[in-house]
């Protein structure tokens, strides 16, 4: 039985053994006698809130178009769609001229709902969604609230389907469940497999076993030359431009998959000749089932940030259609004309220290981009950590002038204050919502991940260098806080070791 | 309305409301006992709602938070939640301590009454209150938090200060011009020769906090938002208050102070010398408006849409002071009936006489409907005497309103996407001003 049968998908701590909490350095992850915290993850005695699964999976679920999302919990979970929609209606206007809100909704769960279950509200809610929208899906999102008062919305799901029109995909994403976001990608994944690529009339799957096996969704014909290019939303669309460029380059046609994507023509990605992730973190659960299911392979190892990386990631799709040599020439010329745009920022830059906080991938990525522009990485903060990553740690331990410390941390902007007090960097790069800390610690600044912004590939290499050459030139902004303001943390805390709470939950010493 | 759900919320759950809350208490820091992602949410939703404001000086992912898992949720939380508030001590530097409890400890019934007052009693700054999400929305959660405060923190007075007056009934964060809001009023109080605690502006402090149980009167500048705490000043510390409308522009602003100034029961000649002084300001500086006023036309027909607070008080500023036509208002929040009724009554005799039409509908997609109730779409005839030239002063999420009937737009309301704020606010004279710019700019903005 494949994860895809269950009706949810599992944690990643239990999947991947993935882990959130472990302070350690560039050589221990990466280098001789590398010591993972892969098994027995550590807990912290004080903590700092974080995101859930929830948020990462609503950033995709809003994207789609014709897609209501409602929301099965207390009313306050999934108000961070107010921000997530702005990105909803810049990227329909880049991708098809229209400006459009996301529509999003709320069983707004009450106490006398916590008492009485809420199975019977989202029943009622699902029907009336459906007739005022009418929209070709209804993505049914369950929070914490559900979880533990015992609410089933995969029955609900089930029973409601036969009296509407729309597609009904359960997702479930009760944030107490997991300590690993990244999970919700799985999440969302899932219930996109299960409910618009598999068939619903038969309670096996189109390609499960037999002769339907290792085939397009049901009688659909194989695109030999249109590859899956996976964005979960980490890419705005200037970004898959840039990957669509150099894919077309090797004269690809491109599906990119799953935001903004409509899930009536989700199938297409059934019918793909190659799948290519730019992040494992992000697909691995879904491309795996992708090829057990319709016999789609898959690229799941590099991240296209980075010059290097870039190329190492052209070259596997090269490689793939025997395309070797043009995927040479294109990489060639890419960085020929790249490294001499990139000539006038290199003296600006060069052994500048730099911190950088992301999602594990991005951060790695990131953080090898930043040496190839001349900085020098003095600490790194990703948001958790699993195998995949591996590969990553031992390209920047090989790099690395000397150790320094990696946080694997759930943001915990105590820890970073902590660290950034030590290393004192002269830049810092962390992800939305993620750099107050460091700016009023009057360290210049730069967001890491934007939907707006160019991070991607060759054009995101020489943009980001232009962003940081700007950042760099004037740091008025964060200096001046930093003079003015104080953060949130007693002396004695600079003044303890930065991993002091790592593995003390519960009464545990580290 | 929907029976069954709620469209595009405009507020977060009493968790969100009352976490906002504590960020802006100076030197406050709250501790959440929820899961991890609860501070992160509020984080996003503030980035998106409120005027591009996300945190303070302890908000957003800085916030301490029990983050509970699977295991409180069979276990129970206490312990964890003990762990977190002594490491807070230790790691966090703060005035006071505020734990909130968000949907999943409560439901599993964990004790943080019991937890707190362990702290407490050692002598920490530490109050709690129970603000699980499904208790109600952001704004409930803001009163929350002030009852904690009349509860916990203001101290009890013996002696009463003619001269003091509390004032609340803007929920920080919930109102993206929540600081200017609260200055304008502020200093209009303050011209009537009143100290002021406001809690939550610059000029605040947690010692006039302490002292709040001296004051003569609560000032409730909303008829919904904070009555709770209201009640309890009353009955704990003996504080009478007085509910008021958010007072916009000279019309309301005047009888706001007409109100304060008879229940304190100060002379006639202060109040009615401040209101002269302020309309003469204000129409002062209108004055070189009114060309282009008359020239481009710049008068409107209008919807409002708003919470409980812009709702009637943007619409009054429309009808009594702008002259413009407010045929529909719209309030967003889901409200008790005798709530709406209150909203209902203080809308029905406006000053300028103007009949405003007040409906409750918490999602936006339906505006339209009531709009075409009184007025109809055109009918494809050469003469129709349509709803144009008009204008949606509301949210950022009714540009598409404005989009689908052709009027200019000014997001007012939360969810504020789209403007920067920082310590603008339209309450008092001042205040109308300031939003008969931002509303005439818009309109002009291509000129």
């Amino acid at each position: 039985m494949s994860y895809i049968d269950l009706k949810s998908a599992p944690k990643r701590e239990d999947r991947l053994k993935a882990c959130i909490a472990h302070g350690g350095s560039v050589c221990d992850l990466g280098g001789k006698g590398k010591k993972s915290c892969l098994v027995d993850d550590g807990e912290r005695g004080f903590t700092q809130g974080s995101i859930c699964l929830l948020l990462p999976a609503l950033a995709m679920l809003n994207t789609l178009p014709d897609n209501v999302v409602l929301m099965h919990s207390a009313i306050g979970c999934g108000t961070c769609t107010h921000s997530q929609n702005a990105n909803v209606r810049f990227g329909g206007n880049v991708r098809w001229g229209k400006v459009k809100d996301g529509t999003w909704l709320s069983t707004a769960l009450n106490e006398t709902d916590v008492i009485s279950g809420g199975d019977a509200k989202l029943e009622q809610a699902i029907i009336e969604a459906d007739k005022r929208y009418q929209p070709f899906s209804i993505s049914v999102v369950s929070g914490c609230v559900p979880g533990i008062i015992g609410d089933d919305i995969d029955t609900v799901v089930k029973q409601v389907q036969p009296l509407v029109n729309a597609k009904l995909l359960p997702v479930h994403c009760e944030g107490f469940k997991t300590k690993i976001w990244a999970t919700a990608y799985d999440a969302v994944y899932h219930s996109i497999g299960r409910t618009l690529l598999e068939s619903t009339t038969s309670e096996k799957g189109a390609g499960e076993g037999g002769d339907a096996g290792l085939a397009p969704y049901q009688g659909l014909e194989r695109l030999p030359r249109t590859v899956n290019l996976m964005n979960v939303s980490s890419m705005g669309r200037i970004d898959e431009l840039e990957l669509t460029r150099l894919l077309t380059g090797l004269g690809l046609a491109v599906n990119v998959f799953p935001v903004f994507a409509h899930p009536e023509g989700m199938v297409t990605a059934t019918q793909a000749a190659l799948s290519i992730s730019t992040c494992p973190t992000h697909d691995d659960y879904f491309l795996t089932y992708l090829e057990e299911r319709f016999g789609v392979p898959y690229l799941l190892k590099h991240m296209p940030i980075g010059i290097e990386n870039t190329g190492l990631w052209l070259r596997d799709v090269a490689r793939h259609f025997g395309a070797e040599e043009q995927g040479e020439e294109i990489i060639r010329r890419e960085e020929a004309e790249l490294h001499a745009a990139l000539a006038e920022f290199r003296p600006l830059f060069t052994g500048k220290t730099v911190f950088v906080s992301a999602g594990e991938f991005r951060a790695l990525a990131t953080a090898r981009l930043l040496e190839e522009l001349g900085f020098r990485v003095v600490g790194i903060r990703s948001f958790h950590h699993d195998a995949f990553a591996e590969g990553e740690y031992e390209k920047l331990a090989a790099s690395a002038v000397e150790d320094y410390p990696i946080d694997i941390a759930n943001v915990q902007p105590f820890e970073e204050v902590n660290l950034l007090k030590r290393v004192k960097p002269d830049l810092f790069l962390g992800h939305a919502n993620g750099n107050a800390t460091a700016a009023k610690l009057g360290i210049p600044t730069h967001v890491i991940y934007n939907t707006g912004l160019a991070y991607i590939g060759y054009r995101g290499a020489y943009d980001l260098a232009r962003r940081l050459a700007r950042q760099r030139k004037n740091p008025s902004y964060n200096r001046r806080l930093a003079e003015n303001l104080r953060l949130p943390y007693t002396d004695d805390w600079y003044q303890s070791p930065p991993f002091s709470y790592i593995n003390t939950r519960g009464g545990v010493t580290a | 309305m929907s029976e069954h759900f709620i469209e595009r919320s405009r507020y977060l759950c009493a968790l969100g409301g009352a976490a906002a809350t504590v960020t802006a208490i100076p030197g406050a820091i709250p501790i959440l006992h929820s899961a991890s992602g609860c501070a992160g949410n509020f984080a996003w939703t503030q980035n998106g709602g409120s005027a591009l404001q996300v945190g303070g000086y302890c908000g957003a992912l800085t916030t301490p938070s029990s983050n509970i898992q699977e295991h409180e949720v069979v276990f129970g939380g206490d312990e964890r939640l003990r762990e977190q508030v002594a490491s807070t001590l230790k790691v966090m530097a703060g005035e006071l301590f505020v734990v909130l409890t968000g949907c999943v400890p409560e439901i599993i019934g964990d004790d943080i009454k019991s937890v707190v007052a362990e702290f407490s009693s050692e002598g920490a700054p530490i109050i709690g209150a129970e603000t699980g999400g499904f208790r109600g929305n952001s704004y409930w959660g803001y009163d929350l938090v002030l009852q904690a405060l009349f509860r916990d923190v203001v101290a009890k007075s013996s002696t009463t200060e003619s001269t003091e007056v509390n004032l609340w009934g803007i929920a920080p964060y919930g109102d993206p011009f929540w600081r200017g809001n609260l200055e304008g009023v502020r200093r209009h109080l303050e011209q009537l020769g009143l100290r002021v605690n406001s809690f939550f502006t610059t000029r605040d402090t947690l010692d006039g906090i302490r002292q709040a149980g001296s004051a003569a009167l609560n000032i409730v500048v909303s008829e919904v938002y904070g009555l709770g705490a209201a009640a309890l000043a009353a009955e704990r510390h003996g504080i009478p208050y007085l509910s008021l409308p958010l007072p916009i522009g000279p019309t309301a602003t005047a009888a706001f102070l007409r109100a304060v100034a008879h229940k304190l029961d100060l002379s006639g000649p202060t109040v009615e010398a401040v209101i002269a002084r302020e309309k003469s300001d204000y129409f002062k500086l209108l004055e070189p408006l009114t060309d282009c006023w008359n020239d481009l036309d710049l008068q409107r027909y209008a919807i409002v849409v708003g919470d409980a607070n812009y709702a009637g008080a943007l619409t009054r500023f429309l009808a009594d002071d702008l002259g413009w036509l407010p045929e529909l208002t719209v309030c967003t929040d889901p409200l008790q009936e005798e709530e709406q009724q209150r909203l209902v009554s203080g809308l029905s005799d406006l000053d300028s006489g103007y009949e405003a039409n007040l409906v409750f509908e918490t999602d936006a997609s339906q505006v339209i409907h009531h709009l075409r109730k009184k007025w109809p779409a055109g009918n494809g005839g050469t003469y129709h005497n349509t709803f144009s030239p008009a204008f949606v002063v509301g949210s950022s999420l009714e540009r598409e309103l404005a989009q689908t009937l052709g009027a200019g737009h000014l997001s007012v309301s939360f969810p504020v996407a789209n403007r920067a704020v920082i310590d603008r606010g339209y309450t008092g004279f001042r205040g109308g001003l300031r939003l008969t710019e931002d509303l005439i700019s818009s309109i002009v903005a291509g000129r």
